[in-house]
C-alpha cells in the first residue's frame, strides 16, 4: 500500500543518514548523548513535516526559477519557530543543542525532501514522507547517540549502565569517535543490504 | 527585467508573511523567555550567596547598569556577608556567563553558570549534574577557592576540567578570576568615594 | 586591533577548532567533493570566499538591523536572524555561481551540484551564527570567516589526497565509499586533537 511505503522507506531503505548520507553535520555533533540525539531528531522532524506540508500545499504557486529561495524561507521560518518555542519551553535542550538548532535550516534532509518530494506530490503523501524521513533520522540519531554515550560514558539517557568498573573510552564522545561510529555503522548497513540482496 | 521584479516581489511577499508570523510567535514566547531569565538569575543569586539566604541581596549600579550585588545577612542591611557578580568569558562556541558569589574575604561561596552554548556533550557539561545531585560537579569545585588563585589544573590551579573540554573549563575559571579582580576595583572605588 | 588576538582566532579556526574535524560543520560537501584533489581545491576557494563575504554581510545586518542595542531602529528583531542570514548566504552563492560560470566554466562544471549546495553547507551558516554567539566585532568576524574557510579547505584537501590513494587500495566492499571516508576523517580528527594544547586563552 502506497501510504505505508511512503512512511516506512524513511526508516530503512532510504534512511537519510545511513543510506542517503544526508543531514550529517548535526548527526555527528549532537549524538554525544542519546537524549540530545532524540531532542534534535524531534525538532528536525517537526521542521521537516511542517515545511513538507506548506511546500506541498503551495507547490503550484511557486515559480520554478525561485523555488529554492522560497523553500529556504519556509524552512527557515519553521526553524525560527522551533528556536523560539524550544528556548521558552525546553531551555535545557536548547542549551544542550547549541548552534545546531538554527543549523537545522541547512540540514540537507529537509531541503532535499522539499525538492525531491514535497514540491511534486500531494499534501497527504508529503506529510507521510516527512514523518517517515524524520522518524528515520531520529532513529539513526538515537542509535548513534546510545552507542556513543554507552561506550564513551557508560550511560544511556544519563543513567549509568556500565558501572564504575568500566573505564569509559572517552574517544567516543569526542569528534573522532563520532566519525568512527558513523563510518562503521554505515559499513554495517551496506553489509546488511548486500546480504539482503544476495539472499 | 520584468521577470526579476515579479520574482523579487513574490519572494519579498513570502518573506514578509514569514517575518510577520515570526514576529507574532516572538511576542508570545518572548515574555516567557525573559521571565525565565529573570527567575533564573534570582535563583542563581540566592544559590551563590547562601550566607544571605535569610537576608537580602541588593544590586549595585553604576551609570544605570548593575555591576554587582551586595549580600546581607539580615533584611536591615546591617551585616554585609558577601558580594555577587556576573563573570563573562568567551568559550569555544559561545559566551559563558557565570554568577559568582564571594564572601567579604574573597573566598568563593558558590557559582552558577547561567548561559552557554558550548559543544553538546563536551563543553556543555559544565552545567551537567550527576544523577541524584542538584549541583553540577564542575561548578561545585569552585566553592572555597580564593578568587585570586582560581585556575584549572592545566594552569596550575585546583579545578579539574571537563575531559575533552579544557577550553570551556578554563574560560569559566579565568572569567571568575578576572571578574573578581574587577569587582575588587569597583568596591575600592566606591569606598574611596 | 590587536594582531595577536586575531592570530589566535586564525590558528584556532584552522587547527585547534577545525570546522570540519572538531566542530562537525561542512560535512556534506566534505564527503561529496573530497574525491578528487582539484575539485576539492576549487570548492575550498569558493567556500573561503563565501564564508568571508557572508561573515562580513551578516555581521553588518545583525548589528545594524536586528540587534536592539545597536540597530538603527532600536527594535528587537533578533528572531529574524536565521531567516535573514540564510537568505544572504543563498544570494552570495548565486553570485559566485554566476561569476564562476562566466569566468571559469571548467571549474563551474566540475563542481556541479556541489556549488549551489554551498548554501546548505553548515559551515557557512555555522560561522555566521558563531560570530554572533561569540560576540565578535567586525574585524574579528571577518577573520573568523576567512580562517574557518581555510580550515575547511585544509581538511578537504587532506581528505582528497588520501581518498585518491584509497581508490587504489583494497577495501572491504561494505566499507567502500562513504564509510571509509568517515573512518579516515575519524583518524584525521584524532590527529587534529593533538593541536588542542596549542591555543591557551
Amino acid at each position: 500500500m502506497r501510504v505505508g511505503k511512503e512512511f516506512f522507506k524513511g526508516l530503512y531503505q532510504e534512511n537519510p543518514i545511513f543510506r542517503l548520507a544526508l543531514g550529517l553535520c548535526p548527526t555527528l555533533a549532537v549524538t554525544s548523548s542519546a537524549a540530545n540525539g532524540l531532542g534534535m531528531g524531534l525538532a528536525a522532524t517537526f521542521v521537516l513535516v511542517g515545511s513538507n506540508f506548506i511546500i506541498s500545499l503551495v507547490r503550484k504557486f511557486i515559480p520554478k526559477r525561485i523555488r529554492i529561495p522560497c523553500f529556504i524561507v519556509v524552512i527557515a521560518t519553521f526553524v525560527s519557530l522551533v528556536e523560539m518555542v524550544m528556548q521558552a519551553y525546553s531551555p535545557q535542550l536548547y542549551k544542550s543543542l547549541g548552534i545546531f538548532v538554527p543549523l537545522i535550516v541547512v540540514n540537507c534532509i529537509i531541503l532535499g525532501r522539499a525538492e525531491a518530494f514535497a514540491s511534486r506530490n500531494g499534501v497527504g503523501l508529503s506529510l507521510l514522507d516527512g514523518l517517515g524521513m524524520g522518524a528515520g533520522f531520529t532513529l539513526a540519531l538515537l542509535i548513534i547517540g546510545t552507542i556513543r554515550e554507552l561506550l564513551g560514558a557508560g550511560k544511556i539517557f544519563g543513567h549509568i549502565i556500565l558501572g564504575s568498573g568500566y573505564n569509559p573510552a572517552l574517544l567516543f564522545i569526542l569528534p573522532p569517535g563520532a566519525f568512527l561510529t558513523i563510518g562503521l555503522l554505515m559499513g554495517l548497513f551496506n553489509f546488511m543490504e548486500e546480504r539482503r540482496k544476495r539472499g | 527585467m520584468k521577470e526579476v521584479i515579479k520574482f523579487g516581489g513574490l519572494l519579498l511577499l513570502i518573506t514578509g508573511v514569514a517575518a510577520g508570523l515570526l514576529a507574532y510567535v516572538d511576542s508570545l514566547t518572548k515574555p516567557k523567555i525573559e521571565e525565565q531569565k529573570r527567575s533564573k538569575q534570582e535563583e542563581a543569586l540566592s544559590w551563590v550567596l547562601p550566607q544571605a539566604k535569610d537576608g537580602v541581596i541588593i544590586p549595585h549600579s553604576l551609570k544605570g547598569k548593575v555591576c554587582y550585588y551586595l549580600g546581607y545577612a539580615h533584611k536591615d542591611t546591617t551585616h554585609l556577608v558577601g558580594y555577587a557578580f556576573l563573570a563573562k568569558g568567551t568559550g569555544f562556541s559561545s559566551d559563558i556567563e557565570t554568577m559568582v558569589g564571594v564572601d567579604t574575604s574573597g573566598v568563593i561561596t558558590g557559582i552558577r553558570v547561567l548561559s552557554q552554548k558550548e559543544t553538546p556533550g563536551l563543553g556543555s557539561r559544565i552545567v551537567e549534574a550527576k544523577p541524584g545531585e542538584t549541583e553540577p560537579w564542575f561548578q561545585r569545585q569552585f566553592k572555597g577557592e580564593k578568587t585570586g588563585q582560581v585556575a584549572v589544573k592545566e594552569d596550575g590551579g585546583e579545578i579539574i576540567s571537563i575531559t575533552g573540554a579544557t577550553i570551556s573549563s578554563r574560560v569559566v575559571a579565568n572569567s571568575i578570576k578576572e571578574g573578581a579582580l574587577h569587582l575588587k576595583k569597583l568596591i575600592e572605588e566606591s569606598k574611596g568615594k | 586591533m590587536d594582531i595577536g588576538h586575531l592570530l589566535i582566532i586564525a590558528v584556532a579556526s584552522i587547527l585547534v577548532n577545525n570546522f570540519v574535524l572538531s566542530r562537525f560543520l561542512g560535512l556534506c560537501p566534505y564527503i561529496g567533493v573530497s574525491k578528487q584533489l582539484d575539485s576539492a581545491i576549487g570548492m575550498g576557494m569558493a567556500v573561503i570566499f563565501v564564508m568571508t563575504m557572508a561573515s562580513l554581510s551578516t555581521w553588518i545586518i545583525y548589528t545594524y538591523l536586528l540587534a536592539p542595542a545597536t540597530s538603527i531602529w532600536k527594535v528587537d528583531l533578533t528572531y529574524l536572524r536565521t531567516i535573514s542570514f540564510i537568505l544572504v548566504i543563498a544570494a552570495l552563492v548565486q553570485l559566485v555561481e554566476m561569476v564562476l560560470q562566466k569566468l571559469v566554466p571548467t571549474l563551474y562544471r566540475s563542481l556541479g551540484i556541489y556549488l549551489p549546495l554551498i548554501t546548505t553547507n553548515c559551515a557557512v551558516l555555522g560561522v555566521t551564527v558563531l560570530n554572533i554567539d561569540k560576540r565578535f566585532g567586525f574585524v574579528e568576524s571577518v577573520v573568523q570567516g576567512f580562517t574557518a574557510g581555510v580550515g575547511f579547505t585544509l581538511a578537504l584537501v587532506l581528505m582528497a589526497g588520501i581518498r585518491e590513494k584509497l581508490d587504489l587500495a583494497d577495501i572491504p566492499k561494505p566499507l567502500q565509499g562513504i564509510p571509509i571516508a568517515f573512518i579516515v576523517a575519524g583518524i584525521m580528527s584524532i590527529a587534529f586533537l593533538g593541536f588542542s594544547g596549542l591555543v591557551t586563552e
